[in-house]
């Protein structure tokens, strides 16, 4: 490939890349929004359930929102995750005045949300490399990056649960980041 | 305000939270995009976080994805199926809109189509690309462990035989005043008289100097047994013979010295007495 077109493959970002893909209603658009947000969406989707499997379940069909309303998105009023979150949260909104949520929140007792990782057959050896680079991250960095961006804390609530003041946990968690951005 | 203490006033890692409403989002929107520094900023903590997912196996499960895909396709094919009385691709329509209009629809498809690959295989080239880079990151990283690892290996296995050898007479030397956490071995073979010296834990001697070890016997002056390198762990060093009381090392300018600079010694031990 000519290092002109590379060039230009470089400046186009990902957002542009699944903005004009999901324009061009290809669903290789859904790949590249799973890959570079899903994480970021599902966390958003959990401030509002409070509930990992719901919120995946929430997940699915704001995807499925993304797709058919693709159209409605227009990058002059704002960003591609401005966008998704918004349809993330309305699912997660209309999903809290379904019975379904009301019936698992009844059933649900004090869970904390920790997830459990487990093994997967993912352990290779590139994965055994980045954890051994995101174990060097420090616990309580760890912990708030964990509070924050996968299990739907506000840092409010962060704040309280750790009884740190609010403007500590702001700061910790740019310096958690900044962190992980050194390290992978 | 400006751009740099915008960043680090902590609001774009509130964003990627999804802690900010739908104004406050927007009013980021908009200073990112006139900011590429701030849209820069934020695409590569949104792809830290990301990447940390994926370490950390806190991404939600792939079926995610595919009950998507799968809900989709089920959709489509049920549009496919002509709907009853109403003829799919009827040209006859004179309401319909000009040939040229069709034609122009259909090249703008086309090049749409043909936009959408040429991302695709663009992104797919960059991953590519980044993993080729991780891949030879890594591959480094191993050598290297792997150089390290080796040569720990050789040190405590020389280490070991040295112990074990019955003629070595070993001598632990603990750190002094100067460096306490200091320590090294000797270990002084009784048939040949060989020195041996294992650097355990001494500090990186400053430019332009080096460690020189030293058999002290009593009513003389210290006895040069020779310089050595910080680096290489387990060294074998001058030949002593006579009644050695003591070794110690000091601190000597590179090329050692023949009188010993007491005042620098880090580390000292006295043998048993047998």
């Amino acid at each position: 490939m000519s290092t002109e077109v590379r060039h230009i493959a470089q400046k186009v970002s990902i957002d542009e890349q699944i903005v004009s893909l999901l324009q061009a209603k290809d669903k290789r658009a859904l790949h590249l929004i799973y890959e570079h947000y899903a994480p970021v969406l599902i966390n958003v989707i959990l401030r509002v359930v409070r509930d990992k499997p719901m919120a995946e379940d929430v997940f699915q069909e704001a995807l499925l929102k993304v797709w058919k309303n693709s159209h409605s998105y227009n990058a002059e009023k704002g960003s591609l995750f401005t966008w998704l979150t918004r349809v993330c949260r309305n699912a997660a909104i209309d999903k809290t005045r379904s019975k379904d949520f009301r019936q698992t929140e009844k059933s649900k007792t004090a869970v904390d949300l920790v997830s459990i990782t487990g093994l997967s057959d993912r352990e290779d050896v590139e994965h055994l490399y980045m954890h051994q680079l995101v174990d060097q991250l420090p616990v309580i960095q760890r912990k708030l990056i964990d509070l924050a961006y996968f299990q739907g804390y506000t840092q409010k609530e962060i704040a309280e649960k750790l009884d740190m003041p609010l403007g500590t946990v702001k700061t910790r968690i740019r310096l958690a980041l900044k962190h992980l951005r050194s390290i992978i | 305000m400006n751009i740099q203490e915008y960043i680090e006033s902590g609001i774009l890692e509130t964003y990627l939270a999804g802690e900010l409403d739908h104004e406050e989002m927007l009013a980021v929107d908009k200073m990112a995009a006139q900011h590429p520094e701030i849209s820069e900023e934020l695409t590569r903590l949104r792809e830290s976080i990301v990447r940390y997912a994926r370490v950390a196996h806190k991404e939600p499960g792939r079926r995610v994805l595919t009950h998507v895909l799968n809900a989709i396709e089920e959709e489509e094919k049920g549009e496919e199926k002509p709907a009853p009385g109403k003829p799919v691709g009827s040209t006859g329509n004179s309401n319909n809109p000009g040939i040229f209009s069709t034609w122009s629809m259909a090249a703008t498809f086309l090049l749409l189509v043909s936009i959408g690959f040429n991302f695709y295989f663009f992104s797919e080239l960059q991953n590519a690309e980044g993993l080729v880079k991780e891949l030879a990151q890594e591959k480094t990283f191993l050598s290297e462990r792997a150089k390290t690892t080796t040569q720990q290996l050789d040190y405590a296995n020389l280490r070991i035989a040295h112990f074990l050898n019955g003629d070595n007479i070993h001598v632990r030397m603990d750190g002094s005043e100067i460096s306490p956490s200091s320590f090294a071995n000797v270990f002084w073979n009784r048939k040949t008289n060989a020195v041996f010296i294992s650097v355990d834990n001494l500090p990186e001697p400053p430019h332009g100097h080096q460690y020189q070890l030293w058999a002290i016997k009593e009513g003389q002056p210290p006895i040069d047994a020779g310089i050595f390198d910080h680096n290489a762990l387990v060294q074998e060093l001058k030949v002593i013979r006579g009644e050695v009381r003591a070794f110690a090392v000091t601190l000597e300018k590179e090329g050692g010295t023949q009188y010993a600079t007491v005042e620098k010694t880090y580390v000292k031990g006295f043998l048993k007495k047998s």
